[in-house]
């Protein structure tokens, strides 16, 4: 076997070498990605329910599992859609950090209130504080169980 | 409606995740698939004529060529006008054996058995997987077949154009010198491009069946010539000896052997009296109640089972693909298969359900021939290739079918039927001069109308047999009158050169 | 349009526009960066390899098309690093190395197997191929960066299906007719086959219908004998589905559409509803509907025969699989190199239709049994990608869309290398990324620009908030 066809078929075993590398790459950023998935956490840190809600949407008595992250808003993309004239678009969003709720108004028009009091900017909620936005009253509340 | 409470959430990713292992077992099965095809299939693919890369190395790469036993070529390549290669052949004798290789009509004969060693792709499965990586993958081998020119023509002359064939082999090593079949028809005008489809349709509409090789596929009634089969099965099993007579058996030859109510005639012998004869004597007049008696006292089982030694009962180890010949169809009750004693009593004269392929009874001389021990017939006697060198295939016995005492006996036997005084007279002109020459002439009925075929087997010189010979004619009458003398000028020609 | 527990529908606001650019925010893909190098790399090393094979010293092959696509997969990179977006970034260099091997293919056949003129100007195989890739490209990356909602898949889901439904009968009143089959419009110089579209348009629709419906399907029953059905007006349009698949086997006599809609149907009712028994009851009903095909038409018979036993007609109509059964088995383990695999019968390819139908047949040869693990493997981690995407989407919709999509992708490869390797009858779907053929590559880049889209993992959880932080949200609201 001369030298040129040892070297051609070594540029070919190279090329499948190299397709099988990117895959093992790819497996490799899969499972690690999968791994991050089983660490999170399934079960949900908390949930608002509805106390009143004289638009009908949400509906009263309603119960939202919360995530990491929850946007609320008149917008269909939020995750609870708040339906109320009073509320904007994307009017709040509600974070779980550290142990800790926190609720961040995104600069809607008629604000968002903790327990009667007004929020501005960032403020803390703890389970068993109301919240409301428009005139869609809420309380957060422990996952379940 | 929008996000689920946990609940009604949690099934979607399970489900998701049994989708997830369906889809993979799938691929895996895909994956199994291409495994499949790429190693298990590979190698018989790879080789069968419809491969694209086959066909293509047809057309560029020169096939093997096939040479007989001194080196003279048989099939030999030319080159036609759009620089592709095509096959020439040396002449219509060999044709039966050597085939043709065609790209139309595919390939026939030695061309077709060797197919993948003369296009150059065969060779053992680990030089074939690596044959890639090298820069030549065709390797094509020459073959070097046991035939030699001059007897097949001679052959094929002597049976003239009368239907039969003629094998003659070798019987200390099995080479096959010459296996003629007729009528045969011209290789080369398939294997031409040009007059290929009119050669080959005009060769399909022949009612002579001139693409059939006889010597190999014809399947015929032995008539007396299988008495040597049962010979060897007598003495073989011990059912009788070399001096073995029969009580019954003069009287027979007068009103007829009966056999559970059937009579088994012969006309053959008022010159021998009212002796019992022996093996000589019954082989020397061809004497059907004597080997009626012999197969009835071996028994069906014995007689299948000493056939079998022979080759009988399945297709024969050969270069080429053979007939299975058979000593009964095997559908009776009886030991061995046979329906009864009448069937049996028949068969061992060689009627009733015999069917030999002339190649199967030239094996059945050289049994005798060479002392008992039968060679594996071959034709292929070496491969060479540029890249693999050259490969003999060795001689190979198929067996010890009885003892060198008993094949001698049946020697002697069958030389008194050639040269015996009244031997001769139903064998005349087997004899090659001056030398000891054994044979036995058959004379096989049909039934009904029609001659009846006319056969002889034989070997030369007795003392220490070189050549074994087989003739058939088809329908061409009594064994002594045709196919003697044709055995005897061929063993004369091989044994003594032309004259 | 939106339906609460009670049944009672309401008209919420105004459609919501799709949000076509937020701000510029760079942010690096570092593992889509890396993957890229090495798929360039392995793209020009088989380049070298192709080149070699065919001109005997070690150049590339045919450098400008690669450095035209190598260049085409860097800009999409750069486009999704300056848009910012948390998408997928595995998709798209798996999608581009599978790209990147059609690409060799296609330069690798005879280019005159497909000729086509843009513009006075008259492109040959590869260069087709390059430009609907390049097209693809363009396609996908835009929709994962252009698409931040999706309720105007999500609202109009029976509009879809009605648009869906006439795509398919213009093809079949107007459609041009090849080889007995009405697949392809026509429009000016433009051809396209639009059950491509169809297969997206119909994923969309099961989506929204099963998601909305989902709860309904699981937990209600209409009692048929020992069988638990779903309640019967929903049963009413799973039975339709069944029906327009036949209908296209019978009416379009495109067998691959059929088992691909059914096969994705069947897998997102079991996704959606978790209920074995409704796959089987699908699985059966496929199986009788089949049959009884098979009994009536003679051209799928055909078509089941010659996959029994292509061999006992290995000239006649088993010559296309023969050929490339024999393809793969000259291709043993290694297979024998780009370019040196395909020997001509006639100064063309042995196998017909090569370039469309048996590309895998082309690589098994050239690439032998690792080259088509290691393809399949690679569909396999697109499909995994989407199936992942829909596992972790935010909600029920998103979730169904993503597995419809990775599905349709997954099946559909899975169909037509089955049929390749004799595991199923042949039928005319194509290879996604990997055949020739404009309107596949661009609808399996939509799904995999949808796919992007919807794996967008929004903004990082933020830090603890002070008070005078504030960000914008850009993605959807989900867990990471």
């Amino acid at each position: 076997m001369d030298g040129f066809l040892l070297v051609l078929w070594a540029v070919r075993l190279l090329f499948l070498g190299l397709i099988y590398l990117f895959l093992a790459r790819v497996i490799r950023a899969l499972l690690r990605d999968l791994r991050a998935a089983a660490r999170e956490p399934t079960d949900r840190p908390g949930r608002l329910i509805v106390l009143e809600s004289p638009g009908g949407e949400p509906l009263a008595g309603q119960s939202f599992g919360l995530d990491v992250i929850t946007g609320l808003g008149r917008d269909v993309n939020n995750a609870i859609v708040i339906d109320d004239p009073f509320a904007s678009a994307d009017h709040a969003v509600l974070t779980y950090r550290g142990r800790s709720w926190y609720l961040e108004d995104l600069g809607s028009t008629n604000g968002s209130y903790i327990n009667g009091r007004r929020v501005d900017g960032v403020a803390a909620m703890g389970f068993g504080d109301e919240l409301q936005i428009g005139q869609v009253r809420m309380r957060l509340e422990r996952a379940s169980g | 409606m929008m996000i689920g409470s946990g609940a009604a959430r949690r099934p979607l990713g399970r489900t998701t995740i049994h989708v997830a292992i369906v889809m993979s077992l799938a691929f895996a099965l895909l994956a199994g698939a291409a495994g499949y095809w790429g190693m298990v299939r590979a190698p018989e693919l790879v080789r069968s004529p419809n491969d694209a890369a086959v066909i293509a190395a047809a057309r560029t790469v020169p096939r093997g060529l096939i040479r007989d036993r001194t080196g003279r070529l048989l099939a030999d390549n030319k080159k036609d006008e759009h620089g592709e290669f095509y096959r020439v052949y040396a002449g219509s004798a060999l044709s039966q054996v050597v085939g043709y290789a065609s790209p139309t009509f595919g390939r026939a004969g030695l061309e077709r058995a060797y197919d993948a060693e003369l296009t150059g792709l065969a060779g053992d499965p680990l030089t074939d997987a690596f044959a890639k990586f090298g820069a030549k993958r065709y390797d094509p081998k020459d073959l070097t077949v046991s035939l030699s020119l001059d007897l097949q023509r001679a052959a094929v002359a002597a049976l003239g154009k009368r239907r039969g064939a003629v094998v003659m082999l070798d019987p200390r090593t099995g080479e096959v010198l010459a296996l003629a079949s007729t009528p045969s028809y011209d290789a080369s005008a398939i294997a031409n491009p040009d007059t290929a489809r009119a050669a080959f349709s005009a060769l399909q509409a022949d009612p002579a069946l001139p693409l059939l090789p006889r010597a190999t596929l014809g399947r015929y009634v032995p008539g007396s010539v299988f008495k040597i089969a049962t010979a060897v099965a007598g003495l073989g099993s011990g059912a009788i000896t070399p001096r073995t007579t029969f009580k019954q058996q003069p009287a027979a030859e007068k009103n007829g052997l009966l056999v559970e109510g059937y009579r088994v005639q012969d006309g053959h012998h008022p010159a021998t009296g009212t002796t019992a004869l022996d093996l000589v004597g019954a082989t020397e007049v061809s004497c059907n109640i004597y080997y009626a008696l012999t197969g009835l006292e071996t028994g069906g089982a014995d007689l299948v089972a000493y056939a079998e030694r022979m080759g009988f009962g399945s297709p024969l180890p050969f270069d080429l693909p053979t007939a299975v010949s058979q000593v009964t169809n095997g559908e009776g009750r009886q030991p061995g298969g046979f329906a009864d004693d009448v069937e049996l009593a028949n068969a061992s004269y060689g009627q009733a359900e015999t069917f030999v392929t002339p190649l199967q009874m030239a094996l059945v001389a050289a049994t005798v021939a060479h002392d008992g021990d039968l060679m594996r017939p071959r034709l292929v006697t070496s491969l060479t290739g540029d890249l693999s060198g050259s490969r003999t295939i060795g001689a190979e016995s198929m067996g010890r079918v009885i003892s060198a005492t008993d094949a001698r006996a049946i020697n002697a036997a069958m030389v008194r039927a050639v040269e015996g005084p009244l031997g001769r007279q139903y064998t005349s002109g087997a004899k090659v001069a001056g030398v000891t020459t054994a044979g036995k002439s058959g004379t096989a009925e049909l039934g009904g109308t029609g001659e009846p075929h006319s056969w002889f087997i034989g070997f030369a010189p007795a003392e220490n047999p070189r050549v074994v010979i087989a003739v058939l004619v088809e329908q061409a009458g009594r064994g002594g009158e045709v196919a003697a003398p044709i055995a005897g000028d061929l063993m004369t020609l091989y044994l003594k050169g032309p004259s | 349009m939106t339906q609460d527990a009670t049944g009672m529908t309401r008209e919420t606001r105004g459609p919501a526009l799709p949000r076509v650019l937020g701000p510029i925010r760079p942010r690096p893909r570092w593992v889509e960066s890396r993957l890229l190098a090495l798929v360039a790399i392995a793209l020009v090393v088989g380049s070298l390899s192709l080149g070699a094979t065919v001109n005997g010293t070690f150049r590339l092959f045919d450098a400008r098309g690669l450095a035209i696509y190598l260049g085409a997969l860097l800009a999409a990179h750069v486009a999704q690093v300056l848009a910012g977006r948390r998408t997928d970034q595995v998709l798209l260099p798996t999608v581009a190395m599978l790209g990147g091997i059609s690409l060799l293919l296609m330069q690798r056949l005879p280019q005159d197997l497909v000729t086509q003129t843009f513009f006075g100007v008259t492109l040959g195989l590869a260069e087709v191929q390059l430009v609907w890739l390049l097209c693809a490209l363009a396609v996908a990356t835009t929709l994962g960066i252009v698409i931040r909602s999706d309720s105007w898949l999500r609202r109009y889901k029976y509009t879809w299906a009605a648009v869906g439904v006439g795509l398919l009968l213009l093809t079949f009143v107007f459609g041009t007719e090849i080889n007995g089959q009405r697949l392809t419009l026509q429009i000016g110089p433009f051809s396209g086959q639009p059950t491509e579209l169809l297969k997206v348009i119909l994923v969309v629709f099961l989506a929204g219908y099963l998601s909305e419906n989902r709860a309904l399907i699981v937990e209600q029953d209409t009692r048929l004998g020992p069988l638990r059905l779903p309640p019967l007006p929903y049963l009413a349009p799973m039975v339709a589905m069944w029906a327009i698949a036949l209908g296209i086997v019978v009416v379009q006599r495109d067998l691959g559409a059929a088992l691909l809609f059914f096969g994705v149907f069947l897998a997102m009712l079991y996704v959606a509803t978790g209920r074995l028994s409704l796959v089987v009851i699908g699985l059966v009903l496929f199986v009788l509907g089949s049959a009884l095909m098979a009994t009536l038409f003679d051209h799928i018979r055909t078509r089941v025969d010659i996959w029994l036993d292509p061999f006992v007609d290995p000239l006649g109509a088993g010559y296309q699989i023969v050929q490339a059964l024999h393809a793969f088995a000259r291709g043993g383990l290694v297979g024998v190199g780009l370019g040196a695999g395909l020997p001509e019968i006639g100064g063309r390819p042995p196998i017909p239709e090569v370039h469309t139908d048996f590309p895998l047949a082309a690589l098994g040869e050239e690439l032998g049994i690792v080259g088509v693990v290691a393809i399949l493997g690679l569909f396999l981690v697109v499909v995994e990608r989407g199936l992942r995407i829909g596992a972790a989407a935010a909600d029920d919709f998103r979730s169904l869309l993503a597995v419809g999509l990775a599905l349709v992708i997954g099946i559909q490869a899975f169909i037509i290398a089955a049929g390749n390797l004799k595991v199923l009858p042949l039928t005319g779907v194509t290879l996604p990324f990997i055949s020739y053929g404009g309107s596949s590559l661009l609808a399996n880049a939509l799904v995999v620009g949808l796919l992007l889209a919807l794996s967008d993992k929004g903004v990082e959880p933020p830090p603890l908030p002070r008070v005078s932080s504030r960000w914008r949200r850009m993605g959807r609201t989900s867990a990471a």
